[in-house]
């Protein structure tokens, strides 16, 4: 790693120190009460499962929730971390392209020998290390809930879980990169990729909500994310989600040397 | 070899105008201002040097290399004052200092210190709580630190008070007498007339003169600053012929006067 690009990635994380804790802090402590109250709910919970749809269930992943495990699936990981992970990786990102374009740094960094493509590359890995201390501080969190509660939660089954959810929130911080390549401005990035985390997840509940549509989960990256938890990490689609978003991030750093820095 | 040199340099956003054949060549140790109002096309001409934008047609050469090809090579050695400097609001000016001395692989913060001192510029505030002045002081010395062989200023006194604006101007001095070429826009046409050797007026675009400040007020004032109504210019001997002049001179034409004087004509032809 250059010289250059580690300056850029340390200066962007230490942007971006408060939201560490502002992401991390919030998910961990609510995945942490989670586990606390599961050994406390645990029997009432299993009676209410067995009273669900079967479409609900399979839909959000929902099976036996006899475990602190798929609780966890289905309280946190099916749902709210990796909706609220995308959603951190596209802001991060931003911040440091539309955003530093907006608030005038790009001009000053781009002012020195620095290619934009650097610059993409750093807002990417900067990125890619965000998510990674924001899912680490939910991990620590919840095995600390669940030493707590004494609820025995697998430690490498939470971190599978968690760690899962990584590629799957890198890949729209790769499409936030390519969203720069048409604009720098932080709310039309932000919202074009939100848009696209959202219709993803839906386009992926409706193919398995309806079998007869399950073909257009192929179009949606949460078809390769699973349930890691409980099944562990699939390493073939942890690999692929993960090269699609450094695919997409090079086209984004190939589209934004390309276009006009407009003042 | 010049540092800057463009031809027919052209800038277009869709139908809209941005720099129209711009034609001019810098050269080392020079001191050269864009001079025009606001939405001339001062900032699109610079912004294409830097590689911002990319050009509709004609080229860019600075330091004999390609404007867009070799722009980081190009910016290896250039200091550059981007209008209306900003840089976030909660970083420090010693933080952006920091970060672009590793990008350009300067020891400690270069001439930082001395500068921050010169300039009164508080190195230890976020951004964000600094006035405008004060800000333009702190990307002064981001565009300066380095001792860059050309020096970009887009507006660079705005926000500075007028004890600031003087001592830029000692440090333009001080620039082009240690070697360094500046190019600065502006449309505050006394600091052009006091620190440029030569001045390019853009209007809509065009470069539509390209001067010694010496001679074109010079030029200005022997065409026009006879404070007596004729129908057509004249001459100093022949308005001393006219009977009962016992006396006749020429007022002294300042730059506004010209740069006024060029946007007249341009209007009505």
């Amino acid at each position: 790693m250059s010289a250059q690009l580690g300056a850029l990635i340390a200066a962007h994380l230490s942007d971006r120190r408060r939201s560490l804790l502002a992401w991390g802090l919030p998910l961990g402590l609510w995945s942490a009460f989670i586990v606390i109250i599961f050994p406390s709910v645990e029997g009432a919970l299993s009676k209410a499962v067995q009273g669900y749809p079967e479409a609900l269930k399979e839909a959000f992943g929902i099976g036996e929730l006899t475990s602190v495990e798929q609780y966890l699936q289905a309280e946190m990981l099916s749902l709210i971390v990796p909706l609220a992970l995308g959603y951190l990786a596209v802001r991060a990102v931003a911040s440091g392209l539309s955003g530093a374009a907006e608030s005038g740094r790009l001009d000053v960094l781009l002012s020195s020998p620095v290619s934009r493509s650097r610059i993409a590359a750093a807002s990417f890995a900067a990125t890619g290390v965000e998510l990674a201390v924001v899912l680490v501080v939910t991990v620590i969190l919840t095995a600390l809930g669940s030493l707590v509660a004494d609820a025995h939660l697998s430690l490498s089954a939470a971190i599978a879980g968690y760690a899962s959810v990584w590629p799957l929130a890198l890949l729209f911080a790769g499409l936030g990169i390519v969203a720069t390549g048409f604009s720098l401005r932080t709310t039309v990035v932000t919202g074009a990729v939100a848009g696209a985390l959202v219709t993803m997840y839906v386009i992926d509940l409706v193919g398995r909500l309806d079998p007869d549509l399950s073909g257009i989960r192929y179009a949606s990256v949460f078809k390769y994310y699973g349930n890691a938890i409980e099944d562990g990490i699939d390493p073939l689609s942890f690999i692929c989600v993960t090269l699609a978003a450094l695919l997409l991030a090079a086209l984004g750093a190939w589209l934004f040397e390309r276009r006009d820095l407009s003042g | 070899m010049a540092v800057i040199e463009t031809e027919r340099l052209t800038k277009r956003y869709g139908s809209a105008r941005g720099i129209e054949d711009v034609t001019v060549s810098i050269e080392r140790a020079e001191v050269f201002g864009f001079l025009g109002p606001n939405g001339a096309g001062k900032t699109t001409a610079i912004r294409t040097l830097l590689d911002f934008l990319h050009p509709t047609s004609g080229e860019a050469r600075i330091f004999g290399l390609d404007s867009h090809r070799d722009s980081v090579a190009i910016h290896a050695r250039l200091g550059n004052l981007p209008g209306d400097f900003g840089y976030g609001k909660q970083s420090t000016g010693r933080e952006a200092l920091r970060l672009l001395a590793r990008l350009r692989g300067v020891e400690g913060l270069g001439r930082a210190e001395p500068l921050a001192e010169r300039f009164h510029a508080d190195l230890d505030r976020p951004l964000g709580e600094l006035s405008r002045g004060n800000r333009q002081k702190v990307g002064l010395i981001l565009a300066t630190f380095h001792s860059p062989e050309l020096l970009i200023l887009d507006e660079p006194t705005s926000g500075l008070d007028p004890l600031m604006q003087e001592e830029f101007l000692a440090l333009v001095t001080e620039e082009r007498e240690r070697g360094c070429t500046v190019l600065l826009s502006s449309h505050e046409l006394d600091e052009v007339e006091r620190v440029c050797d030569r001045v390019g007026i853009v209007r809509e675009g065009k470069l539509i003169a390209v001067e010694r400040v010496a001679k074109l007020l010079a030029k200005t004032q022997r065409r026009n600053r006879v404070e007596v109504e004729f129908s057509k210019p004249v001459e100093l001997e022949d308005v001393r012929q006219i009977p009962g002049v016992v006396d006749a001179e020429f007022a002294h034409a300042n730059l506004e006067e010209v740069f006024l004087t060029y946007y007249k004509e341009g209007e009505e032809g």
